[in-house]
């Protein structure tokens, strides 16, 4: 790590994610009783406490955590649009590789959206409101169909995937009682030509922790369990490129992907070669396909015929969103990247079942935060 | 009388018809536009010149959201509507709804500023946000 320490994830949680009413306090706590558990410690043994969520009230971290116990740890809230969860575990990782803790935990939580959204009431429009994500994700989908021929078939297919692997996450918003196929993606309702829903992202409720600790400590926890451990922790808002948009539902230039993917390859001494699997922010398929290739997987261009060889689903050669991703596993906002986190630790463990991808060693997990940043974190087994 | 649904972002001239007016901003040391208008160079770090921007440009890319107008609860007619980046000779790249129907647009297609409506002030003013319209007679 760049700051000192060696750094390693001991103890994941999730609560599911999906279209129900439980209140954020809840699910808050399930998924961090459930990453102290998995970790084996009490919340005695934590010295700080990140806290992630997008919508709610400002006090809501700080309140929440007092379910798990009243140590007197520092417990700060961290919010970072969609990357708010990856920026709560950057958090957590720096605090232990810097010294000032030995365990350090995040939680990320968010109720609907959509109740988020009715909380606000309907707002006046502005400027910086006019368009939707949705739109700035199929203005990427347009403009490649057109500079690289690629099919609304491709989309269809990466979307699909997802949601498969999903079927099989307990965890996941979506989980089909049978195999998705792309033409029942593609017969799905446009949301935002040519996306349709089901190739957007899920977007209920859910929460995600993560614990990480130093070696002295995670050692002594492993009870015969790999060690994972985090090898790369990068973050990056935006640097400048021709066609910069500043105003609107952006995550900034797609190049933020290639340079913060970039500087983690170099923090951790690996290539994209060498990953096992990878986590990208997937709210829609045309940021799949792109990251392919920003990421380094394949050359530019050439993404479209790694998903024709199904070489990114499980089984393939190299799998993404395993979990069933923003697609399929779902994207509540500020737990999201934790999910991602939670996923790659079980993976490099080797305990994640049907999903499970043989031989997993490394797991590169990227999110984008609209804003913009991107967080890029990778994760090794020893 | 038309407003811009805030201030800052362009004007609206008083000739009948006339579009729009973008407000952006013009770096001497890094020789480059940007819109809305920049408090520093993002580039230079150094500072910047206010300037007006053309009220005509090319698509780069568009689609059609499936979803109500701005401001607007209901679903009108067309069942939703066009939204385009659209970037203008200055090398800025804008993003706002496209006039038309789906399969209207396509990329390269000339378009120019016009003002739309997405509500009404206390005092009656027609709140307008930009779109862009096909340009008659451009390929």
């Amino acid at each position: 790590m760049s700051l000192g320490r060696d750094v390693y994830v001991i103890g994941v949680g999730m609560h599911r994610y999906g279209k129900h009413d439980v209140s954020r306090r809840d699910m808050h706590y399930t998924a961090g009783m459930a990453a102290l558990e998995d970790a084996s410690i009490s919340f005695r043994e934590v010295g700080a406490l990140y806290t992630g969520y997008i919508g709610g009230n400002m006090l809501d971290g700080v309140t929440f955590a007092k379910d798990l116990g009243l140590t007197g740890l520092p417990v700060v809230h961290v919010e970072n649009a969609s990357a708010t969860g990856s920026s709560a575990f950057r958090e957590a990782v720096m605090a232990v590789a810097g010294g000032s803790s030995e365990v350090a935990m995040a939680i990320a939580f968010d109720g609907r959206l959509g109740n988020m959204a009715a909380a606000g009431g309907p707002r006046r429009p502005t400027m910086d409101t006019n368009l939707l994500p949705a739109a700035f994700f199929a203005f990427w989908a347009v403009r490649r169909m057109h500079d690289n021929g690629t099919t609304v078939e491709t989309f269809a297919k990466i979307a699909a995937k997802n949601w498969n692997h999903a079927r099989f996450n307990k965890y996941a918003e979506r989980q089909a009682e049978q195999e998705i196929t792309p033409e029942m993606v593609l017969a799905a309702p446009m949301v935002a030509y040519p996306h349709t829903a089901m190739m957007a992202c899920g977007a209920g409720a859910g929460a995600s922790a993560a614990i990480v600790a130093t070696r002295e400590v995670a050692e002594k926890l492993a009870n015969g369990r790999p060690l994972v451990k985090v090898i790369a922790s990068q973050m990056q808002s935006e640097r400048y490129q021709p066609g910069h948009v500043f105003l609107g539902a952006i995550v900034g230039p797609s190049e933020s992907t290639r340079i913060t993917a970039n500087l983690a390859y170099e923090e951790a001494g690996v290539g994209p070669n060498d990953l096992s699997l990878v986590h990208v922010h997937d709210a829609f398929p045309i940021e799949e396909l792109m990251y392919y290739e920003l990421l380094g997987i394949c050359p530019d261009g050439e993404g479209d015929r790694l998903v024709a060889e199904g070489a990114t689903a499980i089984g393939g050669r190299i799998p993404f969103s395993t979990d069933g991703g923003l697609i399929g596993r779902g994207h509540p906002g500020g737990p999201t990247g934790l999910a991602q986190i939670w996923d790659i630790t079980q993976q490099l463990r080797g305990e994640s079942g049907v999903r499970q991808v043989e031989g997993a060693r490394l797991g590169l997990a990227h999110m984008m935060g609209a804003g913009s940043v991107c967080v890029v974190h990778i994760l090794q087994k020893e | 009388m038309n407003v811009p649904v805030e201030e800052g972002y362009f004007r609206i001239p008083e000739e009948a018809g006339a579009s729009p007016v973008l407000l952006g901003s013009y770096s001497p040391a890094a020789k480059t536009y940007f819109w809305p208008r920049r408090k520093r160079c993002p580039i230079s770090l150094e500072a910047v010149e206010d300037c007006e921007l053309s009220t005509e440009g090319e698509i780069y890319s568009w689609t059609f959201v499936v979803m109500p107008w701005l401001g607007s609860q209901e679903m009108d007619a067309g069942g939703g509507f066009g939204a385009g980046q659209v970037d203008l000779p200055e090398g800025v790249r804008i993003q706002a709804p496209l006039e038309g129907k789906m399969g209207d647009w396509a990329i390269g297609q000339k378009v120019r500023l016009v003002t739309r409506t997405v509500g009404k002030d206390e005092a009656g003013n027609e709140l307008c946000t930009i779109a862009f319209r096909l340009v008659e007679g451009a390929k």
